[in-house]
């Protein structure tokens, strides 16, 4: 059981993070307009170089491993596929942008890379979500939109193995799957567990989350025959189209925003709680059963101070006029903000060894997805969990 | 200057509209079901207050509630109903009464809360007393949470 690694990269937040193939480089935006790819050199990263295209916000960023290509998208409603090309005087190899004409008329949430790396997706407040693929005659990226039933912003994306099916959670308060079957790119693909037939934009399933929170993040898992959403009423989803339906686990907490699967029969959930927590379970059913962060000390949150403490405060501030010393005391977790993104990070997709995290408090931080231990400031709490 | 257009109801023209009841489901009962489903449960929980049974009477009332638009009568009468369960309740039992409730059950109960708070607050609800509203609160909440809160605040179903 090793101990989390932390690497503090900024003050503010951090909006994505990407590792390349070997994860000796990342690629990070810190909530601004540009993205910075970073290497490790034995005490921290580094900045090795800034990519400057974009002129609003990156939403979010992607590393595709075995091509070594990035992509990058904005609430400028634009994506840049950057490629490291040598420079035509020194010869050093810099990132090159190629903008990908998406057709969205507004800001790009979301971007992922399809497994096999020939196709990408971009999801978007313009209730829709743009697939990209490569059109070798005109040498450009062209989209293709996936528009019906989006009733609102897309808000995450996840690619199923096959390289055609595709899940997506939106702030309409529904987790859908659709086929993102492209002719001239992909083979027609084998029947699964979502359908047997899917030409371009086919619904291949709608489940709504269960008490209408946003649908803050979705994922297959590794089979790709099964396929987990978390939403902003603090629950979990998982779904199994060829055996018992949605599994529900409402949790006591503060909502998830991120999670990602481990194994077949183990995801990892962080959000608005601070902290990488463990769900594991089956077509019979799912349970939390800890957390990979296993600081020590009471919990801190806002929503779970003790009330004599609250008490007290307002006491003091009344009888003394005071607000009291500023409380400045750190939270006992190791993300001192919500998590915002969470992804695999060591093994392979069935068998996940480390996971990464980055949130608003601009850390990076590498868990053993192993180390599985109590929630912090949960104890006592786990009781009330039920299925 | 003419500011008469800022008055315009622009969503009328805009033909993809999402309008808040296309966000959750519809109650497949009909409103004069509704209606009959919540008279029948308020006699049905009166019967079980002189009991004295108040687990019973709560789970009665708290499940299959009314919520979406055009049931208000019902949606008053349940909430008075809920009301009525609340204030006849001893704050040393409501952290074990609240324990015997399914999930479902526990968000409900929640609603009902907030609904009584916010009612109180401009006083037109005679029956909610602010100190059993809070009572209830904090024992609901040492059991089942803040992500109970949360599911109030996001749940379209509105009581």
């Amino acid at each position: 059981m090793s101990a989390p690694e932390v690497f503090p990269l900024s003050v503010g937040p951090i909006t994505g993070h990407a590792f390349n193939a070997d994860r000796s480089q990342v690629c990070v935006s810190l909530n601004s307009s540009d993205a910075q790819v970073m290497a490790y050199d034995g005490t921290g990263w580094k900045t090795t170089e800034t990519l400057s295209e974009h002129d609003k916000l990156i939403t979010s960023i992607d590393w595709a491993p075995n091509s070594n290509r990035i992509v990058t998208c904005s609430q400028d409603r634009n994506a840049y596929v950057w490629t490291q090309v040598p420079d035509p005087q020194t010869g050093e190899l810099t990132w090159k942008p190629t903008l990908v004409l998406l057709r969205i008329n507004r800001a790009a949430t979301f971007v992922r890379w399809s497994p096999n790396e020939d196709k990408f997706a971009v999801a978007s407040g313009a209730r829709a979500i743009a697939i990209c693929s490569f059109d070798e005659e005109n040498n450009w990226w062209v989209s293709r939109l996936l528009k019906k039933p989006i009733r609102s912003t897309v808000l995450s994306i996840d690619w199923h193995p096959n390289n055609v099916l595709l899940a997506a959670g939106s702030a309409d308060q529904k987790a859908r799957v659709f086929s993102a079957f492209i002719k001239d790119v992909d083979k027609r693909p084998g029947p699964t567990v979502w359908g047997d037939k899917l030409p371009f934009n086919t619904i291949c399933g709608e489940w709504s989350s269960p008490n209408g929170g946003w649908v803050h993040s979705v994922a297959f898992s590794p089979s790709g025959d099964a396929m987990a959403f978390v939403s902003h009423d603090s629950s979990i989803s998982i779904i199994y189209p060829g055996g018992p339906g949605v599994i529900t686990v409402k949790t006591t907490i503060l909502p998830y925003v991120t999670l990602t699967w481990t194994s077949e029969s183990s995801i990892v959930t962080a959000g608005h709680d601070c902290q990488p927590h463990v769900f594991q379970g089956s077509e019979n059913g799912w349970a939390m059963v800890g957390s990979l962060d296993s600081s020590k000390g009471t919990h801190r949150h806002t929503g779970q101070r003790n009330q004599i403490e609250a008490f007290n405060r307002f006491r003091q501030a009344d009888s003394r006029g005071s607000q009291g010393e500023e409380d400045t005391e750190l939270l006992p977790t190791v993300h001192q903000n919500t998590i915002t993104s969470v992804r695999a990070f060591d093994g392979s997709p069935d068998r996940v060894t480390r996971v990464s995290t980055s949130g608003v408090d601009g850390r990076l931080v590498l868990w053993d997805a192993n180390a599985v231990g109590q929630p912090v400031g949960l104890a006592g709490k786990m009781a009330g969990l039920r299925m | 200057m003419d500011t008469a257009f800022r008055k315009i109801n622009i969503d009328k023209y805009d033909e993809d509209i999402l309008l808040p009841a296309e966000l959750y489901d519809p109650d497949p009962r009909t409103p004069a079901q509704v209606l009959a489903d919540a008279r029948q449960k308020s006699a049905a929980v009166r019967a079980c207050l002189t009991r004295g049974d108040i687990a019973g009477a709560l789970a009665v009332a708290l499940d299959q509630y009314p919520y979406g638009e055009g049931v208000d009568e019902a949606k008053a009468l349940t909430l008075s109903t809920v009301l009525l369960i609340l204030n006849s309740t001893k704050t040393a039992d409501i952290g074990p009464l609240v324990r015997t409730l399914t999930q479902d059950q526990q968000d409900t109960l929640m609603k009902y809360l907030y609904k009584g708070m916010a009612l109180q607050a401009t006083g037109d609800q005679a029956d909610v007393t602010g100190s059993v509203m809070l009572g209830w609160h904090g024992g609901l909440t040492d059991v089942a949470g803040v992500g109970c809160i949360g599911r109030v605040m996001t749940d379209r179903r509105t009581v």
